[in-house]
């Protein structure tokens, strides 16, 4: 929880060269400025407020007016000549400048004109402070989407707008759904349409490339994907599955939307979710093949180890079965 | 005054009392004089937690300059020069920041998490208010993680170090100490690597950054040597992904998967002679692929309607995890029952 040593006292210094430039800054302003609470930036203040020059006599210290920060504006007086921004370092440098480059040249299609600019003189700034610092790395993302998929994607996501998509899943069922669309998920291999899934009640993630078509609607998006908790919203036409698993498998209840998880003395975990469909639930149980306990209903499992079973036999057959 | 001052507030005094001191500061008048290391037990002590601030500061880009002064012989004092450390003047919209901020998202979960915050919270200083404009909303990037080896490896190239490092070989899964000229990092689908020559082969090489076996070590002076105008990384990770790349041959049951189908090959050449025939009535295709593990996990998900007929690694790594399943089943039924 504590935070470490060099990201507080960069913030420190960053905080008075940027009270530096901006006479008065309202206290919550300055907090959603660094991304920090209003409770540290004051505690950021009474710290600079004790620090300065040996001696440490009043006119040694930074110095903020306290009748403006009563008022909840905070105005520094004095900066004891801490007023430049400090440069990047080569991998402070180096992470930006190639994530900027990456983002240019694979999600160049994903953006309007106006982003992309904002994009290229970002990077421009960026390169002419830091010089060739930036040219030891090289990161490539894919978009590997119909380019209509994306646009449809992109403006959907600018203009609020739901979505309806053609979808082929991971269980090999093409289905077509209505979509309210937070973000594209960029990565180096695949890239992802992160909503809410209105036939399935649930936050989703659908691979690009698994996208067959989409189209913009009319109907305005009803979510948002700005609460980072779990948005599954469990509802009476789901199965509810137990599964009890191994220490390993803990991922389960951080990644999926697990109605409830219950820590067991061995290191287990035993997770309750409601199942919307059979295809997905023979996937995960398939995936956690080894890791898996015990399940209820047993069904599930039952029909699990059938499916496996006669896969099995397919590979079983002697391989100069060649008399077809 | 100050009783077990916080690092960070200590650090905060330093970097002021050394950018506004006259000439220079001894570590005498620093110990005495400088709030938080009067609380320094002993010489020793002091001397510790000096040297490691020092540190602290030159990793922020605040270098800690050396001065000695003629007058006094070799007696040594230290002074910050804020021309060293400062951003070069720059403006940023918020619509800039925005973008940065997305930027330093793509380390999240990464060796260069904190390097990207960090390098964000500077240039916030320099940056219009509000940063609430998100400029490209509803892209969010993510990587694979390059693990421990990204850091050191960066800062070697930039300085132009060479590096020594184990590797275990992709092809024969030899290990081997390595010493290399790092020329550059290339994340690209999936997987991270390092560009550089090869100083035991005389040859520019492609390497695997989770291959790198413990640590990355610098060795040698800084600028030892120049990376070549005529090479392009680029195209060498492409030629070492396609040589590391490689075919499934799957028989794919009628109507069925059609992700993988989608990503079969239009034009595969000739299946290996040793495939086994597919079972009557199913497709056969080529999809390409890097990771074992992955593609089995995503065939096993099928179960029936797809069957690996090669490479052997591959099948092998199904039916190893369809047993599992069977397994579990058989395992899951004992316990229900008892």
């Amino acid at each position: 929880m504590a935070e470490r040593t060099p990201e507080r006292l960069t913030r420190l210094l960053g905080m008075v060269a940027y009270l530096d430039r901006h006479p008065g800054v309202p206290v919550e302003e300055l907090a959603s400025h660094f991304e920090v609470s209003v409770e540290q930036v004051l505690k950021d203040v009474d710290t600079l407020w004790m620090s300065g020059t040996p001696g440490y006599w009043p006119d040694d210290l930074i110095d903020f007016d306290a009748g403006s920060l009563e008022s909840g504006v905070v105005r520094l007086t004095q900066a004891r000549g801490m007023v430049h921004a400090l440069r990047l370092g080569t991998r402070e440098a180096v992470a930006l400048v190639a994530a900027l480059r990456a983002l240019r040249e694979a999600a160049g299609e994903a953006l309007d004109p106006a982003q992309r600019e904002v994009l290229a003189s970002t990077l421009d700034i960026l390169t002419a402070a830091t010089g060739d610092a930036a040219a030891t790395m090289d990161v490539r993302l894919s978009v590997t989407a119909a380019p209509e998929v994306l646009a449809a994607a992109r403006t959907a996501i600018a203009e609020g707008r739901r979505l309806h998509l053609r979808y082929v899943d991971a269980a090999d069922r093409v289905t077509e759904r209505d979509v309210d669309p937070w973000r594209l998920l960029t990565g180096d291999e695949h890239s992802y349409l992160q909503g809410w899934c209105h036939a399935a009640r649930g936050e989703r993630q659908f691979r690009l490339d698994r996208i067959l078509a989409a189209d913009v609607l009319e109907e305005l998006v009803t979510t948002s994907g700005d609460a980072r908790e779990p948005t599954f919203v469990p509802n009476d036409e789901h199965a509810v599955v137990e599964i009890e698993l191994d220490g390993r498998a803990r991922w389960v209840s951080e990644q999926l939307p697990v109605d409830a998880t219950e820590d067991l003395p061995d290191g287990g975990l035993r997770v309750r979710l409601r199942v919307s469909s059979e295809a997905w639930l023979r996937h995960l149980v398939l995936r956690l093949a080894y890791d898996v306990r015990r399940v209820t209903p047993v069904a599930s499992a039952r029909a699990v180890g059938g499916a496996a079973e006669r896969a099995l036999a397919a590979y079983r057959t002697p391989p100069d079965g060649a008399l077809d | 005054m100050s009783e077990n001052l916080p690092p960070a507030e200590r650090l905060l005094n330093l970097v002021i009392a050394l950018v506004n001191t006259t000439g220079r500061m001894t570590k005498e008048q620093i110990r005495a004089q400088v709030a938080g290391y009067d609380d320094a037990a002993s010489v020793d002590a002091f001397e510790r937690m000096f040297e490691r601030d020092k540190e602290t500061l030159r990793d922020l880009g605040v270098p800690v300059v050396t001065v000695t002064d003629v007058a006094h012989g070799d007696d040594q004092g230290y002074r910050v020069d804020t021309d060293a450390y400062a951003l070069p003047p720059m403006e940023l919209t918020s619509a800039q920041l925005g973008v940065l901020a997305l930027a330093a998202e793509f380390w999240q979960g990464q060796v260069l998490r904190s390097d990207a915050a960090r390098a964000l919270t500077k240039l916030r200083v320099v940056g219009a208010t509000p940063s609430a404009t998100d400029a490209v909303a509803g892209l969010a990037p993510r990587l694979h993680p390059a693990g421990p080896a990204l850091g050191p490896l960066l800062d070697a190239a930039h300085e132009r170090r060479v590096v020594t490092f184990t590797y275990r070989t992709a092809s024969t899964g030899e290990v081997r100490r390595r010493t290399v000229e790092p020329w550059r990092v290339i994340g690209s689908r999936g997987g991270w690597y390092l560009v550089g020559h090869d100083r035991d082969r005389a040859a520019p090489r492609v390497f695997r950054l989770s291959r790198i076996e413990g640590a990355v070590r610098p060795t040698g002076e800084p600028g030892a040597f120049t990376v070549p105008d005529d090479v392009d990384p680029r195209a060498m990770v492409t030629s070492a992904q396609r040589d590391e790349g490689r075919t499934a041959w799957l028989a794919i049951a009628p109507d069925r998967a059609g992700a993988l189908r989608s990503r079969g090959l239009v034009d595969p050449g000739p299946p290996p002679g040793d495939l086994p025939a597919p079972p009557a009535g199913t497709d056969v295709v080529a999809v390409p692929y890097t990771r074992t593990a992955e593609l089995a996990d995503e065939v096993t998900g099928y179960t029936d309607a797809v069957v690996v007929l090669g490479p052997a690694t591959l099948r092998d790594a199904v039916v190893r995890r369809l047993e599992a399943a069977v397994a579990m089943a058989a395992r899951v039924e004992e316990v229900a029952r008892g």
